[in-house]
């Protein structure tokens, strides 16, 4: 038996299942935003802006969840000040910590990627023509802030798998790849995000968008196989999904959330925009469904008396 | 316990029951590999450390070790090892010869000579419940000078009302006279041990039934299991190795649980393992301090240092008469008169005087047994008005919902308790009253609830398992309201002394001339006020020179029968040898690893004796049995050792006993049992024991199955109080298939008051549970946590099914029967609460003690 | 600086009394679950389950017993956290809330924890949880206040067999060693040391004497550190997030030149 079905469970529930998703396409929205905006044309400009302002509210509702997760909400400065000391806190060994900072500096570009879309989108408000604020939209101003923001958006997309690879906890410490497959699904749930809104505000050039159709179709099949090679990787462990966890797995994450919008976005020819809407709403479903599971599935999972309970 | 090399925990849970005596025992296992045994119905907290288990049905104790006896005498090494002999031919009564009249179960088949029916006691008290009892004439040694098998009465230590007349008093003959007039020819022995009268041959006999298959028929005890208890056992006794035995209240809760500890003395003598170091017998008592509670007994039928309590029914009428009935002319027991004159003088002081024979007069004298289940039956009936109820509940003892039904008769209740337990609430909460059956409106009983202080917030001394008396200091002051028991009581006597100052009548006397100051000297602050100063008590128990209260006794070797001397309890003199010297207050232990017996650690009675007997740890001609074992020898001048030596300190091994004398004088140097009328051990029992000289296996008063060993089914003595509230099962009843047995676990303390109020005892152990085997619970279609309904004669309560291998049905003979248990200590007061499991058991007791039956009787399990 | 001190428990021993679980609740003021009021578990006689915010002690028990009961055994162990000399808890903490004592022992300080839980998914033996009345993450201390005033431990002072062994390593050791030798000549072949040597974590400063497999203990085989996986799934990662930015910049590209080709893509959104 693995030596991780002998730990106790976090509780880590509902928050940051949430937070996991969030944080995921706030950070690969920056990076496909920036891209949109370094190598884009200026038709793609509105969905870029759009991109970064999703980055930036996903960035703050991140921040938001993880610190109500915490038994001491009001010491979540602990995790950057060490209380006791005063002293900078920070473990570049330990995910949590090196999260927390990486949110933060993360949060900081989503904010001025932000700021700079918004003075362009409101030419009205003076506040946003003020000098400093104009300054941020020198092209070379907004390329630094792409390229570091994306850097942090990846990581920030990608860290939160390898925190539970960094644990002793059965299925996320059984495997080393969950933070390449939670970077995957996040960019796959990101370009979905950018897709409905595009659709919604009415904000994606056709092109813009084919791009994000082709760019999701890519990191599905991409993720399908990551999955795959995972469960493969957890050995014995996998055991925990001959239960409800692994029906929910094959049918909402692999079936709805993979192969299904694959199928519909067949050949690569979208369609109609009910196509574009129903598989990318797949896609967030089946992304969000990889976190439930994957946390839950574990979460269920203590050592009581001598025995070994759960799934 | 440190010292054995086997150590038999039979009839008793000694990991879960005195887990922190059991760090001797696990000693003994670490530091030199002492093999440990545990005999039970089930695979226990004991049993996971012990190298055999040994599983036997409930009540089946005297089939098993009366196997092992058989199997021991029949052993060749027990027959070729001199040491056995030596033993077995001086310091037991094994050569000694029984009267030609005696009749033992085999002629009889399963009772001995002079069973009758039992002619009744005192009418005004109906409540002894006897069904039989034996007169025990024939059961007696053959005498020199004495015509065999002719009654003559006079017996050893013990009573029957004839004696009394036997001997005729004359008032003012001089006290030790009538002891001496009591002195008997000396027994006739045969030391071949080949006359077929003489105990060794008639144990032979009567033991001869108890096989290996025997035993397994009756105990279940897979056959190769017993036999490796056995091999184990005789492998570590002998002359270099003891083995111990270790039991607690599942020997003595059966209709003849006397008989049990007496069957375990009897091999133990024959295995040469008694007054010698890491062998004898632990009586692991229970309450703390139940020991002194029978030293300086709570108990009816005695009075200190173990002397009968005068009663009206033998032959009591004087001191003298009591002296001529109770007294022996042969052992440390001839001293009797000066035990309780000294008693005597404790209680009436000045008042106490020859002329009115110390106030023996006003001595209150019992009636019949006054013990726990008789009175509760009283109680049922209306004889009893009131009771003060302190540090008991009751409410949950056995066949409770009878004993509830008395507490109703009540006109008055007084509990003084820590808690308010169910004894105080049984008049609004009990099951009877949840299920409207009755109303607290039609209960009479007025109830008071005194709250009661603790153990901690006084000092005092308690009395252990070990004769140990230790001083307990006081550790803080008892919450605002709640006194001490040592307060309630002083305040008692001192308010009914005045309530009684000026009766005239009689009866009263006694109470008028007690003699009762305890309180704190002038200027002495005791908190709260009205505490006495149990230093008073203390020191009236040691004992002083008459009149002179500053002088205090050393030992009971100065223990008068003229009233100089005054001493509450003789066998406690000693323990405050000077005003300023508290022995029991000591705490100097032995320095490692020099052998002793730590004699500077509290102090035990008698004399600061550790090891009772302990002349026998020493050859006949006083030499160590061998040096691994020594323990007390003949220094060539006297007695020493590592422990007091329990034997005249100067009697040399060669010193012939005075045939004529009494006391020890009429003992040689080679006579070790000091206490016992001959000076030996006795593997045969001619007094003392009211059902039988030999142990003989019956079946409880209630089982499944019928005695597979003798026609007569249970003892032929045993009590049973008939009432319509204490129905028993026929043998073999099929509506009541199961044995089951009631006990303890770590995690709570008796009724529950003192641990299921306590959250985390109370978490540890939550719920009432039965145990049961997989197999009856397959039966059953019970799973494990079911709730169960468990039935007797009784009543049917519930609880929660724990299903586990460490229960097993037992395979007798044909039959399978199937053992379930129950720990007790649930109520439905406190933090964890349930059903009160003695509303299930009957009252029932063995002849000698009246202790119930609470360790087997019959039930039926099924799903709720 | 005081010599390294610890546990050496020898569940040979262990009479399965929970004087030990009790006499820490008593120093520590824990709370009882559901205030005492809770069900019977059914697992023998282990009601409290595991050891957690409020449990910091915790004895084991374990049937083992042949269908024929001939042979059969009750294992009882009093588990308690192991005070890892290479701490998983310690090392994952953010806050830095977990400490490494003089006595080489692992405190958790109450104030500094802010309830991440990260300890508890590091620990190996489900050491740590929540303490619903602080609500940071509590363990045993190994009485680190009393270990200050120069007392002894309150379990093991009240363990009344000696199963639960306080003191220096070395001495433990040594005694522990013995023990097995004893055992071995009597036969219990399966007599063995847990977490004495440094095969795991560096050795534990609270050690077991075992006479079964761990894992019957409830006990890992071979617990390991959490960040064993943290440099293989970084690079996988970063593999991924190179791989992603390429593709979205590929993409683009393969777009513009598509576009040249067709001239204008068609426009039917
Ligand atoms: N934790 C704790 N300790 C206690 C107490 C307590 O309530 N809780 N009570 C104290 C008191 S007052 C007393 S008297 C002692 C009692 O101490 P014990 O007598 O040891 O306690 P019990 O559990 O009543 O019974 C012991 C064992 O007897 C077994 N048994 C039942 N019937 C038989 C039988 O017929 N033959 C044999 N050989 N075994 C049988 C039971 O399975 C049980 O394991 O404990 C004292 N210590
Ligand atoms: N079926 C079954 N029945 C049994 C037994 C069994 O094995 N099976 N065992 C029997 C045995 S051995 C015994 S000893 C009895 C015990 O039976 P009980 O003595 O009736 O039960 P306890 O719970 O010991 O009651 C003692 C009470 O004294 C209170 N108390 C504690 N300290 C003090 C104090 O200092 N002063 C006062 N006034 N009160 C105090 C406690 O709160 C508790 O309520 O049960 C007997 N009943
Ligand atoms: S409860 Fe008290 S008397 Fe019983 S074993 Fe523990 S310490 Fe001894
Ligand atoms: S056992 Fe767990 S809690 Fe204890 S020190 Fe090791 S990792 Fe930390
Ligand atoms: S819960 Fe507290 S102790 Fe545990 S890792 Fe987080 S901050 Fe550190
Ligand atoms: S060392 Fe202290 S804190 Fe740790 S288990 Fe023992 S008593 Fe509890
Ligand atoms: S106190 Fe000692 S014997 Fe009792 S359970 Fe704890 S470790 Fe075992
Ligand atoms: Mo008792």
């Amino acid at each position: 038996m693995s030596d991780t079905f002998f730990t106790a469970s976090p509780h880590w529930g509902w928050w940051i299942v949430l937070y996991f998703f969030v944080g995921g396409i706030a950070g690969t929205a920056f990076l496909l935003a920036s891209l949109l905006q370094l190598f884009g044309r200026p038709a793609d400009r509105p969905l870029a802006r759009m991109g970064h302002y999703t980055a930036f509210i996903g960035a703050a509702v991140s921040g938001l969840l993880l610190t109500v997760d915490l038994g001491r909400p009001l010491r979540f400065w602990h995790m950057m000040i060490e209380s006791n000391t005063g002293r900078p806190m920070f473990k570049s060994w330990v995910p949590m910590s090196v999260g927390v900072w990486g949110l933060l500096l993360f949060a900081l570009f989503a904010f001025l990627a932000a700021l700079a879309a918004l003075s362009e989108d409101r030419p009205d408000v003076r506040a946003l023509q003020s000098g400093p604020v104009r300054a941020l939209r020198r092209p070379g101003a907004l390329a630094v802030i792409a390229v570091l923001g994306s850097i942090f958006g990846l990581f920030l997309a990608g860290y939160t798998g390898v925190l539970l690879a960094v644990t002793n906890r059965p299925v996320w410490a059984d495997s080393t790849l969950l933070g390449l497959l939670f970077l995957l699904s996040s960019a796959s749930t990101g370009a979905a995000t950018l897709i409905l809104l595009a659709v919604w505000r009415r904000a994606g050039h056709p092109s813009s968008m084919h791009w994000l159709g082709w760019f999701d179709r890519w990191v599905l099949v991409l993720e399908l196989l990551v999955l795959i090679a995972f469960l493969v990787t957890l050995g014995s462990v996998a055991r925990v999904f001959l239960s409800w966890w692994g029906v929910l797995l094959v049918l909402g994450v692999i079936g709805a959330g993979i192969v299904v919008p694959l199928l519909l976005e067949r050949g690569g020819r979208l369609r109609s925009v009910q196509h574009l809407v129903r598989s990318a709403s797949l896609v967030l479903l089946g992304g969000f469904l990889l976190r439930v599971v994957v946390l839950l599935s574990s979460e269920q999972i203590h050592v009581l008396g001598t025995g070994v309970t759960g799934p | 316990m440190a010292d054995s090399d086997c150590i038999v925990f039979q009839g008793s849970n000694m990991a879960e029951c005195h887990p922190v005596a059991f760090r001797w025992p696990m000693k003994a296992k670490v530091e030199h590999g002492a093999k440990l045994i545990h005999v039970d119905p089930r695979f226990t907290r004991t049993s996971a450390m012990c190298d055999i288990h040994a599983p036997i049905r409930a009540g089946s104790d005297i089939a098993f070790l009366g196997g092992l006896i058989n199997y021991v005498i029949n052993d060749e090494r027990w027959n070729s090892d001199p040491f056995f002999r030596e033993y077995l031919v001086h310091y037991t009564n094994a050569a000694t010869i029984i009267r030609t009249d005696f009749k033992g179960t085999e002629e009889l088949d399963g009772v001995f000579s002079g069973l009758k029916a039992y002619p009744g006691g005192a009418p005004e008290w109906p409540y002894d419940g006897f069904l039989g009892t034996y007169q025990t004439d024939s059961w007696q040694y053959a005498r020199h000078g004495e015509e065999l098998g002719q009654p003559r009465g006079g017996e050893e230590n013990a009573s029957p009302a004839r004696r009394g007349q036997q001997v005729p008093v004359r008032p003012g003959e001089p006290l030790i006279d009538v002891i001496r007039s009591l002195r008997r020819p000396v027994p006739l022995r045969d030391e071949s041990l080949r006359h077929p009268r003489c105990v060794f041959q008639l144990l032979k006999k009567h033991f001869s039934r108890y096989t290996p298959d025997m035993v397994e028929q009756v105990t279940g005890c897979p056959a190769a299991t017993f036999a490796q208890v056995a091999k184990t056992i005789l492998e570590n006794s002998g002359r270099d190795r003891t083995t111990s035995f270790a039991y607690a209240v599942a020997w003595t809760q059966h209709t003849n649980g006397p008989q049990v500890i007496g069957c375990c003395a009897l091999l133990q003598l024959l295995l040469g393992n008694m007054g010698r170091p890491g062998g004898g017998i632990m009586a692991l008592r229970g309450h703390a301090s139940i020991q002194g509670s029978t030293d300086v007994p709570t108990l009816y039928h005695s009075i200190h240092g173990y002397m009968p309590a005068p009663s009206g029914l033998k032959g009591h009428e004087s001191l003298r008469a009591y002296l001529a009935t109770e007294g022996v002319a042969t052992s440390y027991w001839a001293n009797m008169p000066k035990f309780l004159v000294s008693y005597l003088k404790s209680m009436y002081g000045d008042a106490a005087t020859p002329a009115n024979d110390y106030g023996y007069d006003w001595h209150p004298k019992i009636s019949g047994d006054h013990s726990h289940m008789p009175m509760f039956v009283a109680m049922a009936d209306g004889r009893v008005k009131g009771m003060l109820c302190i540090g008991q509940n009751p409410a949950t003892s056995l066949n409770a919902g009878l004993e509830r039904q008395g507490m109703r008769q009540l006109d008055w209740l007084v509990v003084k308790d820590n808690f308010l337990i169910e004894t105080a609430t049984f008049w609004k909460r009990a099951p009877e009253i949840e299920s409207g059956q009755v109303k607290p409106a039609d209960i009479k009983t007025e109830v008071f609830f005194f709250p009661s202080a603790q153990v901690a917030e006084i000092e005092g001394s308690f009395t252990n398992t070990q004769r140990m008396l230790q001083w307990h200091f006081k550790a803080a002051e008892a919450p605002d309201q709640c006194r001490s028991d040592p307060w309630f009581t002083h305040q008692l006597a001192l308010r009914l002394k005045r309530l009684y100052a000026d009766s005239p009548l009689p009866r009263d006397e006694g109470f008028k001339k007690l003699t009762w100051d305890f309180d704190p000297d002038p200027g002495q602050k005791i908190s709260p006020p009205g505490e006495p100063d149990l230093h008073k008590v203390l020191r009236e128990i040691n004992g002083y020179v008459t009149g002179d209260p500053g002088r205090h006794l050393t030992d009971f070797g100065e223990l008068k029968d003229d009233g100089s001397t005054t001493c509450a309890s003789w066998i406690y003199c000693g323990v405050y040898p000077a005003p300023d010297q508290n022995l029991a207050a000591r705490r100097e232990p032995d320095p490692a690893g020099v052998p002793g017996a730590q004699l500077n650690w509290g102090w035990a009675w008698p004399a600061n004796r550790r090891v009772m007997y302990n002349r026998a740890s020493a050859d006949l001609d006083g030499r160590p049995w061998s040096e691994r074992k020594k323990w007390i020898w003949w220094d060539g001048k006297q007695w020493t050792g590592y422990d007091t030596p329990d034997f005249s300190a100067t009697k040399a091994p060669s010193a012939p006993g005075d045939p004529r004398g009494i006391g020890l004088d009429a003992f040689s140097g080679r006579q070790p049992f000091i206490m016992i009328a001959d000076g030996t051990g006795w593997l045969y029992t001619t007094s003392g024991l009211l059902d039988g000289p030999f142990p003989t296996h019956y079946e409880p008063a209630e089982s499944p199955v019928r005695n597979a060993l003798y026609r007569q089914q249970s003892s032929p003595v045993l009590k049973y109080w008939k009432h319509h509230g204490n129905p028993l099962a026929s043998v073999g009843d099929p509506r009541f298939p199961c044995v089951i047995t009631t006990y303890r676990l770590t995690e709570h303390y008796l009724s529950g008051a003192m641990s299921r109020w306590n959250p985390w005892l109370a978490e540890l152990m939550p719920e009432l549970f039965i145990e049961l085997s997989p197999e009856l619970a397959a039966e059953r279609g019970i799973r494990n946590t079911d709730w169960v309904k468990v039935t007797s004669p009784r009543a049917t309560i519930r609880a929660r099914a724990l299903v586990t291998r460490r229960m097993r049905p037992f395979r007798l003979g044909g039959t399978v029967v199937h053992q379930v248990g129950m720990p007790w200590h649930w109520g439905w007061e406190g933090v964890a609460v349930g059903d009160v499991v003695n509303t299930l058991t009957a009252l029932v007791g063995d002849p000698n003690v009246s202790i119930h039956e609470g360790k087997a009787f019959v039930c039926n399990v099924e799903k709720a | 600086m005081p010599e390294p001190m610890g546990f050496y428990t020898d569940t040979t021993v262990c009479i399965g009394c929970k004087a030990c679980e009790v006499a820490c609740k008593e120093w520590n003021q824990l709370p009882a679950t559901d205030g005492g009021r809770h069900e019977m578990s059914g697992d023998s006689y282990d009601n409290t389950r595991r050891l957690d915010g409020i449990h910091w002690r915790h004895v084991k028990f374990v049937e083992q017993f042949s269908q024929d009961r001939e042979n059969g055994r009750w294992l009882m162990m009093s588990d308690v956290c192991k005070h890892c000399v290479r701490a998983p808890c310690l090392e994952v903490c953010p806050t830095g809330a977990i400490i490494r004592t003089e006595f080489d022992t692992v405190v958790i300080q109450s104030d500094a924890c802010n309830g991440c839980r990260m300890c508890i998914s590091a620990c190996p033996f489900g050491v740590i949880d929540l303490n619903p009345v602080s609500d940071t993450a509590q363990k045993c201390t190994l009485c680190y206040d009393r270990l200050q005033a120069g007392l002894e431990p309150a379990c093991s002072k009240a363990c009344p067999t000696d199963s639960i062994r306080f003191g220096t390593i070395r001495e433990l050791k040594t005694m522990a060693e013995a023990r097995v030798r004893q055992l071995h000549e009597l036969g219990e072949s399966r007599a063995r040391l847990y977490g004495a040597d440094d095969k795991f974590l560096g050795g534990l400063n609270s050690f077991y004497l075992l006479v079964d497999e761990p894992e019957v203990y409830g006990l890992p085989r071979s617990p390991k550190m959490p960040t064993r996986n943290l440099i293989p799934a970084s690079l996988f990662s970063v593999a991924g997030a190179v791989v992603l930015a390429m593709l979205g910049a590929v993409g683009l590209r393969k777009q513009r030149m598509d576009e040249h080709a067709v001239g204008r893509g068609e426009d039917d959104v």
